[in-house]
């Protein structure tokens, strides 16, 4: 099984998204258009294998070797202090992890006077790491979702969280006050299938890179 | 990952957790790991290293003149009662073979080929896959700077992956020489060279071009770092290096390194190795070459190593010199099924009694041992099944049964319960195969 290629794709758009991105360079899997509730797609002919997994645990399976290579956020790969390999910005998936707070106490709040914060986020070790950079004592309570909903209900008076169009802060009476970084999808692969499977893996990368040099910008 | 609770009778459950991080081994695992030991001794005795066991607790100072800042972060320290100083348990035996280098053999003639096994203990983060305690064996090579003896510490790392049985494995090398012509020159503030660090290490060709646009370098410089994370792959990759790169430093790296996989060629080893030119770990501590053995489907290092000419100079001894170590744990892990069979997992004989008079049991148990087989007496009085059940449970290999009268033998073959009459006699004369 060892000449295989095993890819860690996270459920969903990002898992459509890739492979349309590796469809252009040859990389297909027809089984997955049938069945949808399989977890693993294999395509026998060209030796490549798909799993369909949690975006969180993608860096795991690609960093205990389960995986060769994975698509996953920026955001998840800064908050899991991962040992692998992050060779290309694939530039789809975009969208920015933000300091928020109520309209209402951003009027007349200036970010530089914070000394002593409470913060919801999904994003424990980066809201963490990015606020004692910058001096301030920050106390974190982790959520798993809705965290749209924490200073509403007076649980935190700000968030970090991951933003698109900002549709849903604003829908929730909240607004941006620090970008504290830029996401995009990345391809990431485990240390040990690079230099075992050197020529395959180089060869994914030399390609995919190709076709996102050639794609028209979607960034920013 | 820890014990359940028991019980011992009618009492409370015991606590018998361990601390995370370490684990013990039971027999089946811990004769493979010996195994595994024993395999890579012969062959570091192969190619005439001898032996070296350090102390097992070091002074912290004394320590620490060899350790990276890294790995001084994870040492286990405390304080000492009898002297009132600091004391560590080593997080790494290198140091400590530089230490008995320079200070004990010093009036012999270099170089010293010296080896070890043992174990040594890591703070470590609280994750799977990271160990507090690591089963080492490597060597070191002290007293010569040739590209041979580089070459000499790859090919025994082949040796020793093909002695162990691994099938599909890669050792991976870098040259830190290289990335130190690259890196050095630049004009980069103490943080920005960090995070341009760690980009090289992740491979983030992404991240280095935007820390690159935004400080001024040179055009060569930034050609240099650029091609950094896609020079890896077979021997190619040197020409592709070469092209590339314009300062003498590392173009002087990429001269060694050629001259390196040469001796690699001679010794027929060439095809196991890989290159990666890119790679940075131990920046701060290895001076020329380095590598990892990586086997096919472990994503972790089995062995690393690689020159560190600086080493036994802090203690008193300026000499080039290079070494590697096995993890045996991760080797262990990585190799799997295919150390089934292999090391001493089964008994070869589990010698039942059931007359009263077991002296000549006894004898039959000696003679056996003396004719080179494993045996053990089953001193417990009960019936024949019962001692058929244990000897199955335990993994012997052979059940012996004496008759009632001590005149006769039965053997059970327990992997498939084949059952033959032997004399006892023949036995006794080494006239029969158990």
């Amino acid at each position: 099984m060892s000449d295989w290629i095993t890819f860690a794709l996270p459920k969903g758009r990002i898992m459509q998204d890739s492979m349309a991105l590796l469809g252009k360079i040859g990389i297909t899997c027809p089984e997955m258009d049938g069945e949808s509730r399989k977890l693993v797609f294999e395509n026998a002919v060209d030796r490549t294998r798909f799993m369909a997994v949690r975006a969180q645990d993608v860096p795991t399976y690609v960093e205990h070797g389960c995986a060769d290579l994975g698509v996953v956020g920026k955001d998840t790969l800064l908050e899991h202090d991962c040992d692998l390999y992050e060779p290309l910005d694939l530039r789809f998936g975009y969208c920015r992890l933000v300091v928020a707070e109520p309209k209402v106490l951003r009027d007349g709040d200036d970010p530089a006077g914070w000394s002593n914060i409470r913060v919801a986020t999904k994003y424990p070790n980066v809201t963490e790491r990015y606020f004692a950079a910058k001096g301030v004592q920050v106390e974190v309570i982790k959520l798993y979702g809705s965290i749209e909903l924490a200073p509403l209900v007076g649980l935190a008076e700000r968030i970090v969280d991951l933003v698109s169009t900002g549709g849903t802060l604003r829908e929730n009476g909240l607004v941006e006050v620090e970008t504290i970084c830029e996401v995009t999808s990345r391809l990431i692969v485990n240390r040990a299938s690079l230099k075992t499977k050197h020529r395959r893996i180089a060869a994914i990368i030399a390609g995919l890179e190709q076709v996102v040099e050639d794609a028209p910008r979607i960034s920013a | 990952m820890s014990s359940l609770p028991h019980t011992t009778g009618a009492g409370a459950p015991i606590e018998t957790r361990l601390p995370t991080g370490v684990k013990d081994f039971l027999p089946v695992k811990a004769a493979q790991l010996e195994y595994l030991q024993a395999t890579l001794r012969t062959v570091f005795t192969r190619w005439g290293f001898r032996p070296v066991i350090p102390a097992s607790l070091e002074e912290l100072a004394v320590l620490e003149l060899g350790l990276g800042g890294d790995l001084r972060e994870k040492t286990f320290r405390f304080d000492d009662r009898q002297s009132g100083r600091l004391v560590a348990f080593p997080p790494d035996i290198t140091p400590q073979v530089a230490r008995i280098a320079a200070t004990r053999l010093h009036d012999l003639p270099l170089p010293y080929r010296l080896c070890y096994s043992g174990r040594v203990l890591r703070h470590a983060e609280q994750r799977l896959g990271k160990e507090r305690e690591i089963w080492q064996a490597g060597v070191e090579l002290i007293g010569l700077e040739s590209p041979e003896a580089d070459a000499e510490m790859i090919a025994m790392t082949v040796e020793g992956l093909l002695a162990v049985g691994a099938k599909e494995f890669t050792i991976d090398v870098g040259q830190v020489a290289f990335l130190r012509g690259i890196l050095d020159g630049l004009p980069l503030p103490p943080a920005v060279a960090l995070e341009l660090r760690t980009a090289i290490a992740a491979k983030d060709a992404t991240g280095l071009q935007r820390l690159l646009d935004a400080h001024p370098v040179s055009d060569r410089q930034r050609a240099e770092v650029l091609a950094l994370p896609r020079l890896f792959g077979g021997f190619d990759t040197l020409e592709r290096a070469a092209a590339v790169v314009r300062n003498d430093v590392s173009r002087r790296a990429l001269d060694n390194l050629h001259r390196v996989i040469d001796v690699l060629g001679v010794y027929g080893v060439d095809d196991y190795v890989t290159v990666d030119l890119g790679e940075l770990r131990g920046f701060d501590y290895h001076t020329g070459v380095i590598f990892q053995g990586f086997l096919t489907g472990f994503g972790r290092a089995v062995c690393s190593g690689g020159r560190y000419d600086g080493l036994t100079a802090r203690y008193g001894l300026p000499a080039p010199a290079t070494g590697f170590a096995f993890n045996l744990f991760n080797l262990l892990f990585a190799l799997g099924g295919d150390l089934d069979g292999r090391g001493e997992d089964s008994i070869d004989i589990l010698l039942f009694c059931p007359a009263a008079d077991k002296a000549p049991a006894q004898r039959l148990a000696a003679a056996l041992r003396r004719q080179g087989y494993s045996v053990a007496r089953d001193i417990i009085a009960r019936d024949r099944e019962a001692s058929l059940d244990y000897a199955r449970r335990m993994h012997f290999r052979t059940l012996l049964i004496m008759n009632e009268t001590n005149d006769g033998l039965t053997r059970i073959h327990l992997a498939d319960g084949r059952e033959t009459s032997l004399s006892l006699q023949a036995v006794l004369d080494g006239e029969c195969r158990l």
